[in-house]
């Protein structure tokens, strides 16, 4: 006892590894961005030549994977719009899926990419912006909570986090529109598409755009987008979610499943074409 | 010359030899959990295996975190231990903090936070977490092997989980039936399904059979039940 | 991924009581994009006998024309009509034919056999192992999800209204759960005195 004193290493035992693992094997409980490290070096490129068992057979480590999301501003603030699928390879996990996260009442997220990491950061962001509240006595901004987002993945870099996240909000610059991802990249804007599905939304969004729409005009161009996104692309469906951020929140507008909305849409074509002849 | 000759003695070869770090191993087996208003029951495999070789046919892949609380897990087995031990100090040391038992929702959030810590080694396990909400009503948590977490009513995993997920759409979600009904399924209607599934998924994926170990679980607690497969 | 995953499709084929069901999604796409949501993968190959090639979208629809000129041949050496075996057998030859530079395609054949009208119906793998069980056969990338369909709503001696049902519900709910395969269905009923051919109205997501 006393020589481990003079030694300074009066806690060597708590810090074991294998009399305490654990602890070790959740220090992220304590210390949010301590994740565990790999038992080698150059995690991304070496963790596929692990994946086989003794006999050689290949293990597929499939994660969820979110698709099509879509946000953007207008004179009445900040619509999202999200579809619901979650694919593992080809499997489709969930139809489901929230991808749309509540960070707190005045700013909201997008996920697309890694599930998980999108959720896992998320939740990180969403506590740093509550401690920000009850430090400072005021709402973070929108452009101080991206950055904080954008540093933590940062730190990251290069070990295979995949995100392409949007966050919306409103602070007293007033609406707020920011893309951030997994490289590290940050940017304010009006008009954003994240995911596999993003070129087909971007395709209608882009066609009936302009800044003085409606709310419902804004509610249902975003819908369309994403339903269009789902039509064509095989790893978005499910169903349609659609935010809106306003001065005084967000606001939840409506889910619609992709099903119903396609038939929907193809009656109203019908329609049209029925009575231009 | 050597060089072909040594091919057929690679005791003798000169050439290194390239050694290769595999820590996974797919254990197979599958869970299956369906939930209803006061009950949620879940299901399990007893087959332990790898590759075309079985190591147990009696292996219990449920684990019992509280009266409220089961944890289904499939996947690679030696993760599932060393998940299921931390998880179990984890729940034993809020207890004692707390004094007050875990509740299933916060223990689905605690699972998806420890999954992630490993998420650049991860966990090779497919876990369904399920349990009575603090309403009382059944709730099943399923996972991605990083935490991600989703909570649904009904749940295939693992070896055949591709197989009896779109069974479970259509017998339990009513999906794509014109005649649907508002009624809340039943623990009998549940445990047929259940046991419906297990048959099929024996027939046609080779890690799952031998039992279906059953847990159900109502405000009275955990209630075992246990059924055969074939074996073959 | 696999070079038989690159189109998707999902394929299902169901023996009954004198009858036999054939059904496949309409869906063809490159990986992740849906180019066409009409696409046929199940060709008429004679009055009782059908044959579904999922797989490589080229690939099908080569195979299907040269197993037409090969039946078309035989037709008219002989005199008359190929059934569901000689058919298989066939097929299976010329798979075979290209054992090292296989064509991408797991076919599935559907019929009543000639005079006797006997239902027949058998999967193989792309070289032609044929595999002519009972009950069902499937084929394509909802493969898994349609094994565990079938297995639990399959029972012998199905009538052709219930087949089309059995068949009908087993596909979709099947594809429902696969990202590539999908975007409509087609159902081939086949009797003895007609073959019923229905379009089902799916997630077109």
């Amino acid at each position: 006892m006393s020589l481990a004193d003079i030694c300074n290493i009066s806690d060597y035992d708590s810090n074991r590894g294998t009399k305490n693992d654990f602890h070790q094997m959740c220090t992220n409980f304590t210390s949010n961005m301590s994740l565990g490290v790999p038992p080698f070096a150059n995690a991304v490129a070496n963790i596929g030549n692990m994946a086989k068992d003794d006999s050689g057979r290949s293990i597929k480590i499939n994660f969820d994977h979110g698709t099509t999301t879509l946000g953007f501003m207008y004179k009445g603030g900040v619509v999202l719009a999200v579809d619901s699928r979650a694919t593992g390879g080809q499997f489709i996990g969930s139809q489901t899926m929230k991808k749309i996260v509540e960070i707190n009442d005045f700013l909201l997220g997008t996920l697309a990419g890694g599930a998980a990491d999108c959720v896992y950061w998320d939740r990180v962001l969403a506590k740093q912006c509550r401690m920000y509240e009850l430090r400072n006595r005021e709402r973070i901004s929108v452009a101080a909570a991206s950055k904080l987002m954008a540093n933590m993945v940062y730190n990251y870099k290069g070990m295979g986090l995949s995100m392409g996240m949007m966050l919306a909000g409103w602070d007293k610059r007033g609406p707020q529109l920011y893309y951030v991802d997994s490289d590290g990249t940050r940017t304010p804007g009006k008009v954003f598409s994240v995911g596999s599905g993003s070129i087909y939304a971007m395709g209608v969004l882009d066609s009936g755009y302009k800044w003085d729409l409606t709310d419902d005009e804004a509610y249902d161009l975003g819908r369309r987008s994403i339903y269009h996104a789902t039509h064509r692309d095989a790893y978005s469906g499910g169903i349609v979610r659609v935010y809106h951020m306003k001065e005084t929140g967000w606001v939840h507008i409506d889910n619609n499943d992709c099903n119903d909305l396609h038939y929907k849409y193809k009656a109203e074509k019908e329609d049209l074409e029925n009575t231009i002849i | 010359m050597f060089a072909t000759e040594n091919a057929y003695y690679p005791d003798y070869s000169t050439k290194p030899i390239q050694h290769s770090f595999s820590p996974y191993a797919d254990n197979g087996g599958s869970v299956v959990a369906i939930a209803g208003d006061d009950f949620v029951v879940v299901g399990a495999d007893t087959r332990l295996s790898a590759g075309f070789s079985i190591y147990t046919r009696e292996q219990n892949k449920l684990f019992p975190l509280s009266n409220t609380t089961v944890l289904g897990c499939s996947g690679c087995w030696c993760d599932t231990l060393t998940l299921t031990r931390i998880l179990k100090s984890r729940m034993q040391m809020y207890h004692q903090e707390h004094n007050k038992v875990m509740s299933t929702t916060a223990c689905a959030q605690m699972l998806s936070t420890m999954l992630y810590y490993k998420r650049f080694f991860p966990y090779y396990i497919s876990n369904i977490l399920v349990g009575l909400d603090n309403e009382g009503k059944g709730c099943i948590y399923s996972y991605d092997p990083i935490g991600h977490c989703e909570k649904t009513t009904y749940r295939a995993g693992g070896s055949a989980g591709a197989l009896l997920q779109p069974l479970l759409d259509n017998q339990i979600g009513q999906k794509n039936l014109t005649k649907v009904s508002a009624e809340s399924i039943t623990q009998e209607k549940a445990l047929a399904i259940l046991k419906d599934v297990f048959i099929s998924a024996a027939e046609r994926d080779i890690y799952t059979g031998d039992n279906v170990m059953i847990n159900i679980i109502t405000k009275d607690g955990i209630k075992e039940d246990n059924f055969e497969l074939r074996k073959d | 991924m696999s070079i038989l995953a690159y189109n998707g499709g999902a394929m299902v084929a169901m023996k009954g009581e004198n009858c036999v069901s054939i059904a496949t999604d309409r869906r063809f796409g490159i990986q992740a994009q849906t180019i066409a949501t009409n696409f046929e993968k199940v060709f008429q190959m004679g009055p009782h006998l059908y044959v579904g090639l999922p797989g490589l979208a080229t690939d099908t629809q080569t195979v299907m024309e040269k197993l037409r000129f090969r039946k078309n041949l035989y037709e008219l050496k002989e005199n008359r009509l190929m059934s569901p075996k000689v058919f298989a057998a066939m097929l299976s030859n010329l798979l075979y034919e290209k054992r090292f530079g296989p064509f991408f395609v797991e076919p599935v054949v559907a019929g009543l056999m000639p005079k006797t009208y006997e239902p027949y119906i058998c999967n193989m793998d792309l070289i032609g192992c044929i595999n002519p069980p009972n009950d069902f056969v499937v084929g394509g990338t909802a493969s898994a999800q349609l094994y565990g369909m079938c297995e639990a709503l399959w029972e012998p001696n199905l009538g052709p209204e219930d087949l089309f049902e059995t068949t009908s519900q087993a596909l979709i709910n099947a594809f429902d759960r696969d990202a590539i395969s999908g975007w409509g269905a087609t159902v081939y009923i086949i009797e003895k005195d007609k073959v019923t051919i229905k379009n089902l109205k799916t997630r077109m997501d």
